[in-house]
């Protein structure tokens, strides 16, 4: 029996640190690569003094390699990547900066939320947002003013994620934002609250010019648990696009709207099979007694998708 | 560069891992956090960096049971069904208590899974009954993710050594397994007290229709390496007739994937652009509808995505192309294909065995335990069914910490040195000829007979044919296959488990004399389902002798009962439109 | 029986002008599930040796210079 041991040798950080100073960018990056493959926390303190590498690509993986660690000595390397001069550098760091888990990290972050750059500011946002720290929900709220469309748009996911009622007047003024991205995110961020203001507020987002607004505001609604909406997905369902009718109908299903049945019985004959599907399961969630001959019309409707709600929904209204 | 170098170094450790994909970094992992002091090993053919089905991250989970939106019981009901009722139900109802758990924590890890505005996760709906669908359409890192925690955890990773036979002591318990390394043919021999085999599915068992041995549906790194050596050591194999067949991108030979395009309103059509899968849960039903719609005059398959939105194609074309098979984006566009136009031609895959999408696997209890003491299993290739991504997580998870404490009761095994001797001359035998037969020469003839004499539906007469030209080509493998190099030995070796695969799945279909498990198990002289002698498993395995040999096993009563109406449900809901 | 030597046209390229294996990097030969690329003696640079590819693209997607181009093998293309 030999001494020889077959397993992966993460190498030592002393061990890869001279290297960082060869003359060769070539082999400067390819020591960055065995850092990040270390696993070893010390080697952060290294990456970030590597940032100062006049070579672009040895900079560009070290914001890459960074992505390996965790912790708030990560973030503050990563906030000196993601000013770099250099935009893939820049654009690495902010890619790293997300994937960040401790809570911790958030603390050199938050500075940055105010950069002058709306990149910068963006990819802060987008950072903070999985890390879900109270202390970036003021930041984020005096983001929402921000001039930069993006920056908007991951300030609202941050408030999102803290799912916080104090901040829903804040929300929904954002329902009103000139970006349809914008609109659209905020329309999802309002899915966690169950009030009817919420409700309200996405209801008059289904008359929103742009389609895919709608269509969210529609879906999210099933989620939102109130009934004030009813009527505004009842007119929903005239929508021009099937998508949008299609989540309006789905909602109406889930929230049980039986005024809605007569509006919903023609969706059982349109072109897309996907809405004749979601028309009867609606009418099945509704359990709508005065359903059943429309539903037993289409028995033999061509999609088997269709065919198997329908049979679905006539057992759960003769099962009454 | 990979000369054969002579050599053995031989290592002892308390749990062997044995394959580095998805369920073994997972065992590995649960492994040692249950218990630090453990000394577990980690052994991959490839790198565990980027190895196995999830290389480059998956569209997303395909059976997850959340809270709030399917529940375990439900998804029993639902595996149950969707398996014919051949299903020891505590297992998977073990997956579907545990594999919430386990979604949170590979989020802490940092794998990416889609989430609303809120930070919860977006669970769609797919399936007719229950909610199980969870998108990944930034999960190309999952590797990564996995391989960081491996690091930090200070697991022994073995990579580039592929395992080529289990040893088992004189008790018959497990006492550790041989593996050769792929670059310079080294062996190794790693002394266990338990070890849990994870080395995926048997996907290079049928040809795909390309002819291109690596094109594969599964990792064609999974040449049933598992299968092989779980049969050798003695453990018992369920259901291998119950072969996997996938539905896949012509040509392209991966997923298209409905998972993918189905929350989003796309969907499988026929000729015509209609839909027309009547079966609820992916099955064996479910192919074998594919499978007439291919034969029929409204074939062949398509996947139709050119009735949505510009914006939502666009997002689909993004996780298609950028995830799991990332060269899909490539194949498109070499064949000139736009999604908001044609359709995209779809077909069948080759067969294979894997439990992950069907249930053909090395037969496991609810901790992962096969017949072999000390010996387990986790993910494609154990049996428990319909497993995917999540299930190859959790069980390998439920596997290492049942292991650890597994060991501390016991001591090594003692192993056999005539054994090693003996698996050392087999390995080498090869590269002791000058010359003689390619390895890949004889996989291709081995895989291409098992497409002509062993792809559903069945006939008796041919399987059986199949046999005798299988016995012919093994003779070729046994006695003319040699190699150059170390490389080629791994494929040699690689050729004797698809041999191995190739003999047992006509053994097992031979026996099961009904069809069930649709084109699964479709046997054209057995056309009916016979649940009166066949409402069983079928359990393989090699007798003292050294034969195959197999066996009806009772199905577990069941956890969960299934109403007839239930089972019902599903039936009713395939009825044919009279039109 | 005398063995025949065949061409085959390998799905994998890779650019040697941006490789730095001669550095030291050897990234695409570590991920490749089915290791079919290795650093050449004569050029320092990476090459695919194998054609036994699931184009699968760790390569690519993991080389640091942007080096690897993965092609669809011409049997499926
Ligand atoms: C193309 C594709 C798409 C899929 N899509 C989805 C999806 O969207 N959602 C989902 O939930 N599931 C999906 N699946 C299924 C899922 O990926 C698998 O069920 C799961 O990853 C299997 O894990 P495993 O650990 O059993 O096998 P793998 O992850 O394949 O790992 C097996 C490992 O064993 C190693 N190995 C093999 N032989 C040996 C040997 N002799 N010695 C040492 N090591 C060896 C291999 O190199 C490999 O790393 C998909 C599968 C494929 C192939
Ligand atoms: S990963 Fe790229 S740079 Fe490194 S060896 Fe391969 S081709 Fe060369
Ligand atoms: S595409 Fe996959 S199999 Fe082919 S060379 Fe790259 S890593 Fe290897």
């Amino acid at each position: 029996m030999s001494a020889f041991e077959p397993f992966e040798q993460f190498d030592e950080v002393e061990d890869i640190v001279d290297r960082l100073d060869d003359p060769d960018p070539g082999t400067r990056r390819v020591a960055v690569m065995d850092l990040a493959d270390s696993a070893d926390p010390s080697a952060v303190t290294y990456l970030k003094k590597a940032l100062g590498d006049e070579a672009r690509e040895v900079r560009l993986q070290v914001a890459l390699a960074l992505a390996e660690f965790d912790g708030p000595e990560t973030a503050d390397a990563l906030v000196v990547a993601v000013v770099d001069e250099d935009a893939g550098v820049a654009q690495a760091a902010a890619d790293s900066m997300a994937e960040l888990k401790d809570p911790a990290a958030a603390d050199p972050i938050l500075p940055f939320v105010t950069h002058e750059s709306a990149f910068v500011r963006a990819a802060s946002l987008r950072a903070l947002r999985e890390l879900k720290r109270t202390e970036s929900l003021k930041p984020a709220l005096d983001a929402f003013s921000d001039e930069d469309a993006t920056v908007r748009s991951e300030a609202i996911s941050v408030v999102g994620y803290l799912k916080t009622e104090d901040a829903l007047p804040a929300l929904m003024s954002m329902l009103k934002d000139v970006e349809p991205a914008v609109r659209r995110t905020a329309a999802g961020a309002l899915g966690f609250s169950v009030t009817t203001a919420a409700a309200e507020a996405l209801a008059q987002s289904l008359t929103d010019s742009d389609w895919q607004v709608r269509e969210i505001a529609a879906e999210t609604l099933c989620k939102v648990q109130s009934t004030v909406a009813a009527p505004a997905l009842r007119a929903a369902l005239t929508d021009e696009y099937w998508q949008v009718r299609q989540k309006s109908i789905r909602s109406l299903g889930k929230l049980g709207v039986a005024e809605a049945v007569p509006e919903i019985i023609p969706s059982l004959d349109h072109d897309i099979s996907n809405l004749r599907k979601e028309a009867a399961a609606a009418l099945g969630e509704i359990e709508a007694p005065e359903a059943v001959p429309a539903l037993e019309a289409h028995l033999d409707d061509p999609d088997p998708d269709v065919r198997k709600n329908i049979r679905w929904a006539l057992g759960r209204i003769r099962s009454e | 560069m990979d000369e054969i170098t002579e050599g053995t170094s031989q290592v002892d450790c308390d749990i062997l891992v044995i394959g580095g994909g998805t369920a073994g970094p997972m065992a590995a992992y649960k492994a040692k956090k249950k218990n630090p002091d453990a000394k577990v090993i980690l052994l991959e053919k490839a790198n565990v960096k980027r190895s196995g089905a999830i290389s480059m991250g998956m569209d997303g989970l395909n059976n997850a049971v959340i809270p709030g939106h399917s529940t375990p019981e439900q998804y029993v009901k639902e595996i149950t069904v969707a398996n014919d009722g051949i299903v020891d139900q505590a297992a998977v109802l073990k997956y579907a208590e545990n594999c919430y758990e386990i979604i949170q924590e590979l989020d802490n890890f940092g794998i990416r899974f889609q989430k609303d505005e809120n930070g919860d996760f977006d669970v769609k709906k797919v399936h007719h009954i229950g909610t199980y669908v969870l998108p990944m359409p930034n999960g190309d890192t999952v590797k990564k993710a996995l391989y960081r925690q491996l690091k930090r955890a200070r697991l022994l990773i073995s990579n580039r050594y592929m395992a080529t036979r289990l040893l088992t002591g004189k008790d018959g318990r497990i006492a550790g397994a041989i593996a050769v390394n792929t670059r310079n043919a080294e062996f190794l021999v790693v002394r266990a007290k338990a070890v849990i085999l994870c080395m995926g599915a048997a996907g290079r068992l049928g040809l795909p229709t390309s002819g291109y041995l690596y094109g594969t549906y599964e990792n064609a790194a999974n040449s049933g390496d598992g299968y092989a050596m779980a049969y050798h050591a003695g453990a018992g194999l369920a259901n291998l007739e119950c072969f996997q067949i996938n539905p896949l991108i012509k040509d392209y030979n991966g997923p298209a994937c409905a998972y993918v395009a189905g929350p989003f309103g796309g969907y499988t059509a026929n000729n015509e652009g209609m839909r027309f899968i009547e079966c609820d849960y992916w099955s064996g039903q479910m192919m074998q509808e594919f499978y007439n719609e291919l034969q029929s005059g409204k074939g062949p398959v398509f996947l139709k995505l050119n009735h949505l939105a510009d914006e939502t194609i666009s997002e689909i074309e993004t996780i298609l192309h950028e995830v799991e098979r990332p060269t899909r984006g490539r194949f498109q566009v070499n064949r000139h294909n736009d999604y908001r136009h044609g359709m995209i031609e779809m077909h069948i895959s080759e067969i294979g065995f894997c439990s992950g999408h069907s249930a053909s696997g090395v037969y496991v209890d609810d901790n992962a335990c096969t017949t072999v003491p000390g010996l387990y299993a986790a993910g494609d290739m154990a049996s428990v069914p319909h497993n995917y991504m999540l299930g190859a997580f959790t069980n390998g998870a439920v596997a290492g910490e049942h292991a650890v404490d597994f060991v501390n009761e016991v001591d090594f095994a003692d192993i056999d040195e005539d054994f090693i001797a003996a698996e050392k001359k087999r390995v080498l035998a090869p590269t002791l000829r000058d010359d003689g037969i390619p390895p890949n020469q004889i996989e291709y003839k081995t895989r291409r007979l098992v497409n002509d004499y062993l792809q559903p539906p069945k006939v008796t007469r041919k399987m059986q044919l199949a046999q005798d030209r299988f016995a012919e080509t093994r003779e070729a493998m046994e006695n003319e296959m040699a190699v150059t190099n170390a490389h080629e030995l791994m494929r040699s070796l690689e050729v004797a488990s698809i041999m191995d695969c190739a003999d047992m799945a006509a053994f097992a279909s031979l026996f099961r004399t009904e069809s069930r498990w649709g084109l699964y198990h479709n046997r054209a002289d057995y056309p009916e389902r016979d649940n009166e002698n066949w409402f069983c498993h079928s359990i393989l395995s090699k007798d003292d002798a050294g034969q195959m040999t197999i066996r009806k096993k009772e199905v577990d009563p069941y956890v969960i009962p299934i109403d007839e109406d239930e089972k019902d449900a599903y039936d009713k809901q395939r009825i044919k439109a009279q039109a | 029986m005398p063995l025949a030597q065949q061409s085959s046209s390998v799905p994998v390229v890779v650019d040697d002008d941006k490789c730095i294996a001669d550095k030291g990097c050897t990234v695409c030969v570590d991920v490749c599930p089915l290791d079919v690329l290795r650093i050449s003696d004569q050029t320092g640079k990476a090459f695919m040796k194998y054609d036994e590819c699931w184009y699968c693209m760790p390569c690519e997607a993991d080389c640091p210079t942007g080096a690897v181009s993965v092609h669809i093998p011409f049997l499926l293309r």
